[in-house]
């Protein structure tokens, strides 16, 4: 059969036609079945933020005993995804508390089996949950001037602690360490102050003024309170500063000292050991500073080897410290263990952007 | 019959093809195969050149269709999409939305301060000439496509005397489209004004299978769980268009055209399927509203012709986000207005001395005047603060080129050109193109290019608060490609044609943004990406029985775009992978079978798995399950006295497929849209729009 009498031929119509209709299948895999776990004793959550508005944050926990690490737990246990941007994650008695900041959400896990157990909708742009007692815990914000306040034994939110003099749509309050019947916040995004909350009133008693964008905030063994800030950045209308350590007293609420870093500097991440005693930090290395010490440190703890360190931790028991490198920012990060004198004992990958860690007790 | 007469009869049936192309109603397809004449010539400035053209039909399949959805379904292009009326950016040979340029009426009117161009804006009713240019292929145009080039223009080609017509389309979705278009012309003068009005709640639904809702009991224990089936949240849209066309044509060599076209959209950005937020206590909304303008002079004569372009865009750009603090109060979290004001200018020369000579020359300019803010940012003390930046660009791109074609089965062509931004000059472009025509038999031609190309950071690259980078470097790399095609046909019963081409293209420092720990993105030279592959395409025209048409066209392209740049750290494992969001393998298949005044469109695509990450692990959302899409359409042509009807009905995702093409974006299942079309008759004209 020559070319002209095969294209004409009648015949191609209904092979054609089969041809395209065949195309039709698509193969899927989501995934349905969802995984056992039941992990007891000590261990270490990874928060991986994901990339902002791909919805592809995920929970990562490591065992530092067998060195054993488990990814996408959430997912694995629950059969759904955690959400976009995991922010931070907290342990409440039992429960693991994981603030998904772009999914407007907190999801409780058990600490132990990764099972969902409930969660706080509705939220602005959550940051940090902060846990007063059973029926109580705050949760700051992004982009909002209140703290929410939300009852964890029924997920429900139960009011806001408006901060004064803080703008609506601008606001941001960030993380919260406690003192006596005190929460201290650090007010990061676009302002420079420490505000101090009554937990028996709920109300902002005292503000405290610091320099641009207090990334984050630790309380020492000696109580004092240290913060971070970033400086902010070239044109920013809040201004463009050398980046600070402030020493806070918590009694007095008065600043004590201020370790000045150089202009450029992008410090954040300050965390502080097990014993309260030596604080940590990122900017571009790892920096370590005992909290008496008169001056910066001159050596870093750890320099950096072409890495994107972007999440910090100090196990609280051992001392040893656990840095993340989120690569490009694309694929899976790597987390390196390091002894307390700075010895490399153990690397793994996690999910994308390692962001924040939980100890679990 | 001789050689020559033999190559001229085979080369008519190309330039049929061009234009007759895939989608062809029966009729008027049925009528050309019967006109092969031999007549033509293949075009020197078209000497060494990849490229893909869209015929009217494909570009007026119906009026709910965005360049967007043409190029799905017509081109091997992959296009990143999320549902209709939606940021719909293109990968071209596997490279970035900001590689494509894209010209409209020879205007660049990509964004100047992202460089890319949303597809779905455009809508291709609005299009009555478009074609990619492949790769090298765009130095001819312009810099900056090293993906390539998408080529969009009107023509002046309305009736003569007053015409009218008028499609309104009925949809799932309560989806309404509304186009109408009125036209004058004589032998002087063509005047054409159209109008597009779309809008929908958008508000699909779908089963999400990355969240669940949690059933408690009285003391709050989870109980069960199930995956919700959700409604697309926050996807409405109204988008309207009008264009406006003036052309004059002295009939002594010169012609004259007006090209105004007016958007204004209003668009909400869908919430992710991960989002547990209160879709009535959110809004996340898109605001454009842009004007493009080209005017135009072309002076043709025997063997030169010139011609002056001159233009100006506005555009102005909205995007709120704003949560509902208590009932009626909204705090404004970001509210972003950015203003872009474009004037350009265009000189072209072309000139013949002979057969075997072709020079031309040309020279643009565009200068941008950008102004973005943020303007949501309030200190402490109440006052009110503006991020942003305020910039002004000139980007002059000029070009020569000689084309030389000894004998007719052989042309070669020279392209130099020399681009500057600012003040910045990029090193000179050369581009070498070389064809021949291997077979006389089957119209067999062989086809090869190699240029070197730039591409130079945008002004958000550059400037954006905070985060703007201006010490990047430009983007830049060598692009070879060789092709093979062949043309056969028999008068008035079928014409197949088909090609395949080889690419290669190294891109150095491409820019990519990246989180810092201060909480903003900022841009950075950093990877050297490797993009290679094969395009293949084949369309086919038959007709079997007297009055009936199949008409098919298919594309294929297999893009291995690789990072090849250094590690970014010692446990980076995106080396040697494929760059996310880019299918290695796309296919497109549209096939339309026609009797009469009968007509059925199947339109089906394709593409591979993509990767979500760098490192193209393999994990729960690491990747994009691969998938098929299948549209049809049916249509029927009604001839009254007072006016023409035509009926359509089509339905996109036929299989109701659940799919997704960017991650936690669900699609819409099976949709319909039935579209009435009116075209009355006011005179006895040339010819009327039955297209619909």
């Amino acid at each position: 059969m020559n070319i002209s009498r095969l294209l004409t031929s009648t015949r191609i119509i209904p092979c054609l036609a089969l041809t395209l209709l065949l195309g039709g299948c698509m193969e899927w895999d989501y995934g349905n079945d969802d995984e056992t776990f039941d992990i007891p004793g000590r261990g270490l959550f990874i928060t991986n933020e994901g990339n902002f508005q791909y919805g592809n944050a995920t929970l990562s926990y490591y065992d530092p005993e067998t060195n054993e690490v488990l990814n996408e737990v959430f997912y694995r246990a629950n059969g759904m995804k955690l959400g976009d941007v995991a922010q931070s994650m907290t342990i409440h008695g039992d429960k693991g508390w994981i603030v998904v900041n772009n999914s407007h959400v907190i999801f409780a896990i058990d600490i132990n089996t990764f099972k969902e157990t409930g969660r706080i909708e509705d939220l602005t742009s959550p940051r940090y949950i902060y846990f007063v007692n059973d029926h109580k815990a705050y949760v700051t914000q992004l982009w909002d001037n209140r703290i929410f306040i939300v009852d964890p034994s029924r997920y429900e939110i139960t009011g806001t602690i408006e901060i004064p003099d803080m703008p609506q749509g601008t606001g941001s309050t960030e993380q919260m360490v406690g003192y006596g019947r005190f929460v201290y916040c650090n007010c990061w995004s676009y302002n420079n102050s420490i505000i101090k909350i009554d937990t028996e009133t709920d109300r902002v008693v005292d503000r405290l003024t610091v320099g641009v964008q207090p990334t984050s905030v630790v309380i020492d063994k000696n109580n004092k309170l240290w913060t971070l800030t970033d400086g902010g950045f070239d044109g920013s209308p809040l201004g463009y500063e050398a980046p600070a350590l402030y020493r806070i007293d918590a009694e007095t609420f008065t600043i004590e000292k201020v370790f000045r870093l150089e202009l450029g500097d992008t410090p954040s991440e300050l965390q502080t050991n097990g014993d309260g005693d030596r604080l940590y930090w990122l900017n571009n290395d790892v920096w370590c500073m005992n909290v008496t010490a008169s001056q910066l440190p001159v050596q870093p703890f750890l320099e950096q080897r072409a890495t994107k360190y972007y999440g910090l931790t100090v196990d609280p028991g051992s001392n040893e410290v656990y840095v993340a490198d989120a690569i490009d920012y694309q694929q899976q990060g790597m987390i390196y263990r390091y002894s307390p004198d700075g010895h490399l004992i153990n690397e793994f990958y996690v999910g994308i952007t390692p962001g924040s860690f939980c100890w679990k007790p | 019959m001789t050689m020559h007469n033999a190559t001229m009869k085979y080369l008519s049936i190309i330039i049929l093809l061009v234009f007759s192309s895939l989608c062809m109603k029966a009729e008027t397809l049925h009528k050309q195969l019967r006109q092969v004449q031999v007549t033509a010539r293949r075009p020197m400035k078209e000497i060494g050149v990849q490229k893909t053209a869209f015929d009217s039909l494909t570009l007026k399949e119906n009026i709910a269709l965005s360049m967007a959805d043409v190029l799905t379904y017509n081109s091997s292009v992959f296009v990143k999409s999320y549902g209709r009326a939606t940021l719909s950016t293109v990968a071209f040979r596997g490279t970035s939305p900001s590689h494509t340029q894209v010209t409209w009426n020879g205007m660049r009117i990509n964004n100047p301060m992202l460089g890319m161009t949303d597809f779905s804006t455009i809508p291709s009713y609005f299009i009555d000439q478009a074609s990619l240019l492949h790769g090298t292929s765009s130095v001819n145009e312009t810099g900056g496509g090293l993906g390539g080039l998408v080529k969009l223009g009107t023509l002046p080609d309305v009736p003569d005397g007053l015409n009218a017509q008028y499609v309104q389309g009925i949809g799932s979705f309560s989806t309404f489209d509304e186009f109408a278009r009125l036209t004058y012309g004589n032998d002087h003068w063509q005047s054409s004004t159209r109008f597009v009005y779309s809008s929908s709640p958008n508000d699909y639904k779908y089963i999400n299978h990355d969240k669940k809702v949690n059933i408690y009991d009285e003391n709050k224990n989870i109980i069960g769980q199930y995956h919700p089936t959700e409604r697309n949240r926050s996807g409405a849209f109204k988008d309207m268009h009008l264009l406006q066309e003036i052309y004059y044509n002295t009939l002594r060599g010169d012609r004259f055209s007006l090209n105004a076209w007016y958007i204004n959209s209003n668009r909400e950005l869908p919430m992710l399927t991960t989002d547990y937020g209160n879709e009535h206590k959110f809004e996340n909304r898109q605001r454009e509203q842009t004007f493009r303008s080209v005017v135009t002079w072309d002076h043709n004569r025997s063997n030169w012709k010139t011609g002056i372009k001159v233009g100006y865009i506005h555009s102005w750009v909205a995007y709120d986000y704003r949560r509902e603090i208590t009932t009626d109060n909204w705090s404004s979290m970001t509210r972003s207005r950015s203003r872009v004001n474009t004037v350009y200018g265009q000189a072209d020369g072309e000139y013949s001395p002979n057969r075997k000579w072709y020079f031309t020359a040309n020279i643009s300019a565009h200068q941008h005047f950008v102004r973005s803010e943020d303007k949501n940012v309030i200190l402490q003390d109440g006052e009110k603060a503006i991020v942003g930046y305020d910039m002004s660009r000139i980007e002059i791109s000029g070009s020569a080129s000689a084309k030389w074609r000894p004998i007719d089965r052989l042309g070669m062509s020279v392209v130099l050109r020399q681009d500057m931004y600012g003040d910045r000059w990029a090193p000179v472009i050369p581009a070498f193109f070389i064809d021949g025509i291997i077979s006389p038999v089957g119209n067999v031609m062989l086809k090869a290019s190699i240029s070197r190309n730039h591409r130079f950071p945008t002004l958000n690259d550059m400037y954006f608060l905070p985060g703007g980078n201006p010490d990047l470097k430009n983007e830049h790399g060598f692009s070879y490609d060789a092709g093979l095609s062949f043309d056969t046909g028999r008068e008035g019963r079928f014409t197949l044609g088909g090609g395949v081409s080889w690419f290669d293209s190294y891109i150095n420092d491409w820019i990519i943004w990246l989180p810092t720990t201060k909480g903003f993105f900022s841009p950075r030279n950093v990877k050297k990406v490797h993009a290679y592959g094969i395009e293949v395409n084949a369309n086919l025209a038959v007709t079997p029985a007297d009055g009936w048409l199949i008409d098919l066209h298919g594309s294929y392209s297999w893009t291995p775009s690789v990072n090849e740049g250094e590690k970014m750290s010692p446990a980076d494992m995106s080396v040697g992978k494929q760059l996310p969001y880019v299918p290695r393998n796309s296919a497109s298949v549209t096939g339309r079978l026609s009797w009469k005044t009968w007509s059925f469109l199947y339109k089906w695509a394709y593409y591979s798995e993509r990767y979500t990450m760098s490192s193209n692990d393999y994990t729960i959302s690491g990747h994009l399950p691969p998938y098929f899409m299948s549209n049809i359409s049916l249509e029927k042509g009604l001839s009254f006295k007072p006016a023409d009807i035509q009926l359509k009905l089509a339905v996109n995702n036929l299989f109701n497929e659940d799919y997704l093409s960017v991650l936690s974006r669900p699609m819409p299942g099976i949709n319909f849209e039935f579209f009435i079309g009116i075209t009355p008759k006011f005179s006895k004209s040339k010819k009327n729009y039955t297209d619909l």
